[in-house]
């Protein structure tokens, strides 16, 4: 791989070769490349009249707007590291979040506040140089794991997109995730580093599939990523309506259904389908395409660059066709964990995913551990989940199952045992979720009880239990 | 019937059972708490549209127009076909 272009070199160049052609299209506001650079150019101007020390991280709350873009790339432009807390995040989990960063500021839509003075130093001064977006990890304890990327890494990765999906000028490219995902390092700034166009779907329409394929449709969209959700909802909106338009489609995050593998040639006629492994630590790793006919999807090979090995319980390197956990180093990952000594082990991080490696070197994922799901295409620790239930003062006891669903590919249900009757009820334990955890995380269903929970020989909750009482009651 | 009250009813007997139609506010955020997130809106809008006929084929739909009872009572009252009565009052 060649020495890598700076992602904010080509987005000043793109203002000024090509200022009018439009870099975004989110709901009613085309925004063209000249207006986003001096709305950028603005924000810098503001950043720097607060006068904070050098290197210290600002946050930009990642509402879905021109001006969130725009912030982003005014942090980009004065240097500064920059946290992108989820919208959704509650107010609890955001102030420690941004404590623990070392946030001088928040940038909150159209709002600049400037945070009270702490001790927490910047990511420059622990160790992590020259970062710029650090992303949080989309686990489901009230205050996520920072993941702070460098500068050359998102260089490298956004490098690795332009070419592999042919972004240019003019290609419109469909962004579905929220701004904080680490999925926008893709469809939103190696299409801008490329000149294209960022065609953005309105969070609050995202599981309308006829806006979607209309979106697709009006804005000539040629490529697509996104959790396999999507492209459920679009197969359901577009029976013998397909979108010919599509030349690349990304599927990423969650297992595909054979039944939606079978639809999507029909769906996408001109189009190359992908499956991508990765995640917020390492970005992605693996990309597998699809030649047709597969009843499930492998994830395909290592990238260009990316160390992949596969290793046994103990730890052991495993050789030729072998099942184990994933470990990997990629050209666009984090050295560590924002405050946790010592980085990923070895430069590799532990993917917590279970693979099969074939004859042929093909990656195939089996499993995760037990507690992980993913709830509406966002990754849920359930056992944190039960933590946070338990440490309610008037809850007894709790059980957190992960509940198989055709759509959100798996919706969460909690049973929590109560203090005595009428000392809780779910709406007040939903408020105590929604102030500690991400809004996927906060359960579907809440069951609060009086009677003691099942448990299973060695004591603790019996999951299969609760899960087959919730099937026999519906 | 009000419609608050059998958007109430619907909304405690399909996602928050253990409450009572009564205990739950008309104010009460149903997004941020998880009660109504973007996969449960399609079967709350078929069950507004069935009950109140909406003609939801021709109806802007957004997430703000279901974050609370209060929300989606003027949802109903901006898009029922039929004039639902008691609708206007308070």
């Amino acid at each position: 791989m060649g020495r890598s272009r700076s992602l904010l070199a080509c987005l000043v160049e793109r203002a000024r070769v090509r200022p009018d052609s439009v870099a975004l299209v989110m709901g009613d506001e085309r925004v063209t490349y000249a207006g986003l650079h001096a709305m950028a150019v603005a924000g810098a101007g503001r950043l720097a009249a607060l006068g904070l020390p050098a290197g210290r991280a600002v946050a930009v709350r990642a509402v879905k707007s021109p001006r969130t873009v725009a912030s982003i790339m005014a942090c980009l432009l004065a240097g500064r590291p920059f946290l992108l807390p989820s919208a959704e995040l509650g107010e609890h989990a955001l102030e420690e979040l941004l404590a623990r960063a070392g946030c001088a500021a928040l940038l909150d839509d159209d709002e600049l506040r400037e945070l009270g003075p702490h001790g927490d130093a910047g990511p420059g001064e622990r160790g992590h140089e020259d970062v710029s977006f650090m992303l949080t990890t989309s686990g489901s304890t009230g205050v996520p794991k920072i993941v702070p990327l460098p500068a050359a890494a998102v260089d490298r990765f956004t490098d690795w997109a332009i070419d592999r999906f042919g972004l240019g000028p003019g290609t419109a490219v469909l962004n579905y995730a929220p701004l904080s995902f680490d999925l926008c390092l893709l469809d939103v700034w190696a299409t801008l580093k490329a000149g294209g166009t960022v065609v953005a779907v309105d969070a609050a329409r995202a599981s309308d599939g006829r806006y979607l394929a209309g979106l697709i449709e009006a804005e000539n969209v040629a490529v697509v990523q996104s959790v396999p959700m999507m492209y459920r909802l679009l197969a359901d909106a577009c029976r013998d309506r397909p979108l010919r338009g599509v030349r690349h489609v990304l599927m990423t995050g969650d297992k595909v259904s054979a039944r939606l593998l079978d639809e999507l040639p029909a769906l996408f006629p001109a189009a190359r389908l992908y499956n991508v492994y990765g995640c917020t630590e390492t970005n992605d790793s693996f990309l597998y395409e699809v030649t047709g006919g597969e009843r499930s999807l492998p994830i395909g090979r290592p990238l260009p660059g990316v160390e992949a090995l596969v290793v046994d319980e103990d730890g052991t390197v495993l050789d030729g066709p072998a099942t184990g956990e994933l470990l990997v180093r990629t050209p666009f990952q984090a050295a560590g964990y924002l405050g946790r000594e010592g980085g990923f082990g070895g430069g590799r991080f532990r993917s917590g995913d279970v693979v099969h490696r074939a004859e042929d070197g093909v990656f195939t994922l089996v499993g995760r551990n037990d507690f992980q799901v993913k709830v509406r295409g966002t990754r849920v620790n359930l056992a944190e989940v039960e933590h946070l239930l338990l440490a309610h003062e008037a809850a007894v006891d709790a059980a957190v199952v992960g509940v198989p669903d055709d759509l959100a590919g798996v919706r969460i249900h909690a049973v929590v045992r109560r203090t005595a009757p009428g000392a809780l009820n779910s709406l007040a334990l939903r408020d105590y979720c929604r102030a500690r955890l991400p809004r996927a995380a906060i359960p579907t269903t809440i069951q609060v009880v009086d009677d003691p929970l099942p448990v299973t020989p060695t004591g603790k909750p019996d999951r299969q239990t609760i899960l087959r009482n919730l099937r026999n009651r519906s | 019937m009000d419609p608050s009250l059998a958007i109430k009813q619907y909304i405690v007997r399909e996602f928050l059972p253990d409450i009572a139609p009564e205990e739950l506010d008309d104010d009460y955020d149903l997004v941020d708490n998880g009660v109504v997130n973007s996969l449960s809106l399609l079967p709350i809008i078929n069950w507004l549209a069935d009950r109140y006929d909406i003609p939801i084929d021709d109806v802007d739909i957004s997430m703000n127009d279901f974050l609370s009872v209060a929300a989606i009572r003027r949802f109903v009252s901006r898009t029922a076909r039929e004039r639902v009565p008691a609708l206007s009052e308070n």
